[in-house]
């Protein structure tokens, strides 16, 4: 499983831009450099939106109590567990061209071949997608959006953003969400070419219950292992996606030795203050 | 006689690999994440044994392989310092809790998977990264890296991250927020009690 919190939504976008104007106004006020303490922290989260953002996350849950969930449970109820594997193959082999193109923006040639492959067997072999053949042939699939491309590019991140049904994002990653669901995503041409409403619902409206059904355990255990959900998952997020950016290659490990800081700062961040608080953690019990 | 000294010297070898494989735990890292995961498995997730016990025993197994001072320390950061040592130690007592906790939900959602060490790398000067995947019965894998350091005791895990998620860099985040929006590490630790009883492994349902 791949934790993912992208949950797309074509009709949303609009929406999504409409209240991003509105955002606007509702600011975090930034604090002044000389309270070195809480600048840093507004520096760190990179969220100047966070009140908006909390709010539009309480929208997006209250979303998932009224809609969402019980379009769920039902779902749950009427498909067994292997019927709705399939449902999410076929969706994730239809949407191929996104991961096709992002693999190739990003020079990533032997990726490429892979989502090519993948999807040729997976479309035969693997009755139109329902099966997911090509990972026990030594394919394994792996997810690239115009996002991650961006980040290769060396675009920074930009603000954090909530969004409802679409869940979190941000700057770069909400412009690359729309060129890839607009753009790229051959199912939403679809709806385009003779314009039916009804497609264009049926299918993000079907997406969006694909994602957060599948996202639905990670998120809850987050939820329950976490006091302020928000900044938990706006940190899980984006450590999230710098994995994905770096295609498995590995992390550059944060604060490498403050495990074994002797000092007992345990501060990574530390070296970068004038503060000199000693701390004695020698007599501290187990 | 002869069967007396062959059945001593037979025990004398069987205590020594069992010593073998106790130094082996504390000083290889591979050995110790699979001791880990066979521990966690055979004597708690796959034993007969009802949630609260569970719980116990996997409160005795976090404790012997978690270096949890220093988790503790990375998470507070500078909260860490400035707090009493009262409240250092009531920290250390509920974050403990709420760990142990939070896992102990998880037993109940166990269906056979299995942790697979992929291999090692070193991690700082004293520390080793040991990568491993759990695989579902189903094939489905995710990826989870250990954060070891080597202590007197023996290998502490330090961290522990899932698909990229580090355990104590996401805490970090969460209290940090929590100790700015109530005023300090009390209204902290007010939250983390409320927690921990609200996860009490007897309101399992």
């Amino acid at each position: 499983m791949t934790v993912s919190f992208n949950s797309p939504s074509l009709l949303k976008l609009g929406i999504v831009s409409a209240f991003t104007m509105f955002a606007l106004g509702a600011c975090a006020s930034k604090p002044p450099a000389t309270d070195t303490e809480a600048f840093r922290a507004y520096e760190q989260n990179n969220d100047p939106l966070e009140p908006w953002n909390r709010s539009m996350m309480q929208i997006d849950q209250g979303l998932d109590t009224v809609f969402f969930n019980p379009v769920i449970s039902v779902y749950q109820t009427v498909v067994p567990k292997p019927g709705r594997r399939g449902v999410s193959n076929a969706i994730r082999n239809f949407r191929t061209p996104i991961t096709l193109v992002n693999d190739i923006f990003q020079g990533e040639g032997s990726r490429a071949g892979t989502t090519l492959r993948r999807f040729l067997i997976n479309s035969t072999v693997g009755l139109f997608g329902l099966f997911d053949v090509a990972q026990y042939w030594g394919l394994p699939y792996h997810s690239e959006d115009l996002g991650q491309t961006l980040a290769v590019w060396g675009v920074g991140e930009g603000p954090y953003l909530y969004f409802p049904i679409l869940g979190p994002s941000g700057g770069r990653d909400i412009t690359g969400y729309a060129v890839d669901n607009i753009g790229i995503d051959i199912m939403s041409w679809v709806g385009r070419a003779d314009n039916p409403f009804w497609w264009q619902v049926a299918y993000f409206g079907g997406l969006a219950v694909d994602i957060k059904g599948n996202a639905k355990p990670t998120l809850e255990e987050l939820k329950a292992s976490s006091i302020d959900y928000y900044t938990a998952l706006r940190s899980a997020y984006r450590q999230n996606r710098a994995k994905e950016i770096r295609n498995g290659a590995p992390a550059p490990l944060p604060g490498l030795d403050d495990f074994d800081d002797e000092d007992g700062d345990g501060d990574p961040f530390s070296s970068l203050e004038t503060e000199t608080a000693s701390v004695q953690t020698a007599a501290l019990p187990k | 006689m002869m069967r007396t000294v062959l059945i001593s010297a037979l025990l004398i070898i069987g205590v020594a690999q069992a010593n073998a494989a106790e130094d082996t735990r504390n000083t290889d890292p591979t050995a110790f994440i699979n001791q880990f995961s066979q521990v966690s498995i055979d004597d708690i997730l796959n034993a007969n044994i009802d949630t609260v016990e569970k719980t116990a025993r996997f409160r005795t197994l976090f404790n012997d392989s978690f270096d949890i001072p220093a988790i503790s320390r990375f998470v507070l950061g500078r909260a860490w310092r400035r707090a009493s040592d009262a409240e250092k130690q009531d920290f250390l007592a509920v974050f403990e809790d709420v760990i142990v906790y939070t896992w102990s939900r998880r037993f109940r959602q166990y269906m056979g998977q299995t942790i697979k060490v992929l291999g090692t790398s070193p991690d700082g000067d004293t520390g080793t990264l040991v990568d491993s995947v759990i695989v579902h019965l189903e094939g489905q894998t995710i990826s989870v890296q250990w954060r070891l350091r080597q202590r007197g005791e023996g290998l502490r895990i330090v961290d522990i991250i899932i698909e990229g998620i580090s355990m104590v860099i996401t805490y970090r985040q969460d209290y940090t927020s929590v100790i700015r929006q109530n005023g300090g590490i009390q209204g902290l630790l007010t939250e983390l009690r409320k927690q921990a009883a609200e996860m009490l492994p007897s309101k399992a349902p």
